[in-house]
């Protein structure tokens, strides 16, 4: 089927952007099988909704918007339960180690997995989740990830404030698990 | 600024969400405050290693060819 240079040519711009897409995909469904499956839905809609898309604005941005709204759509029978963030008070992780006298408080991060960082991030629920995709892992504005989200300002910077504070706290327990810090927070091998 | 107005604006500081005179304030005041020094280079590497983390992952190239094949 001959496609239209326009059709090709806004396929191939959009197609640029695929690593983002298909990365907050992969966070949000949590399957690389459910990851494509939606991420080639996002794309054949926004193909089809090509008219809507205005030139010179965000296409990163309309593109993701795509995406997560057909995760939602998907997934709102779940929606409900998974919204909650478990209520971890105001956790500061940097201030928990410094408490627990392991110092240099940097010295724990360096030690932790990438597979355990991944899974606190995908730990968050959803609504938390993709805030923290857009703005830490993408590097998006707070503005553009209000608009990609469809909520005020002042919603990304709670629940990005929020996020923050649950995945800080997987990572202490992580950390904690596997012997990284003591129960106390002493550093299991102090350094010299 | 004093240390709980730091700690507030931290999070915009850190994520360059600041107007420039409010960057410069808090600039100023972790030039002058050890302690909110470290808590801001320590939110700042958890956000790098977050990205870090989440950035290893890539589209298959596969993938990539198959969505080619159907939208151009
Ligand atoms: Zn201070």
């Amino acid at each position: 089927m001959a496609e239209s240079p326009a059709r090709t040519a806004f396929a191939e711009e959009a197609l640029t952007h695929l690593d983002t897409l298909y990365r907050g995909a992969l966070r949000l469904t949590r399957d690389p099988d459910s990851a494509q499956d939606l991420v080639q839905e996002a794309y054949l809609r926004a193909l089809r909704y090509q008219h809507s898309y205005q030139q010179g604005t965000n296409m990163k941005a309309w593109l993701f918007a795509i995406m997560r709204n057909l995760f939602w759509d998907r997934f709102k029978g779940s929606r409900k339960d998974d919204v909650s963030l478990d209520d971890v008070g105001e956790f500061v992780l940097y201030d928990k180690l410094k408490d627990e006298g392991a110092r240099p408080e940097a010295d724990v991060l360096d030690k932790l997995a990438a597979s355990e960082v991944v899974a606190a991030v995908e730990k968050l629920p959803p609504l938390h989740r993709e805030v923290v995709l857009l703005v830490d892992v993408e590097g998006f504005s707070y503005k553009d990830a209000a608009e990609t989200l469809g909520v005020p300002i002042g919603t990304v910077m709670s629940r990005l404030h929020r996020a923050r504070q649950q995945l800080q706290k997987s990572l202490y327990d992580y950390a904690v698990e596997s012997g990284i810090v003591r129960g106390n927070g002493a550093p299991e091998e102090p350094k010299e | 600024m004093n240390c709980k107005d730091c700690s507030n604006k931290l999070d915009s500081y850190l994520d360059r969400e600041l107007s420039n005179t409010e960057m410069l304030e808090l600039q100023l005041h972790l030039e002058g405050c050890p302690d909110c020094a470290d808590s801001y280079e320590f939110q700042a590497s958890v956000k790098r290693l977050v990205k870090v983390c989440c950035e290893q992952d890539k589209a298959p190239d596969a993938f990539r060819e198959k969505l080619r094949q159907i939208l151009t």
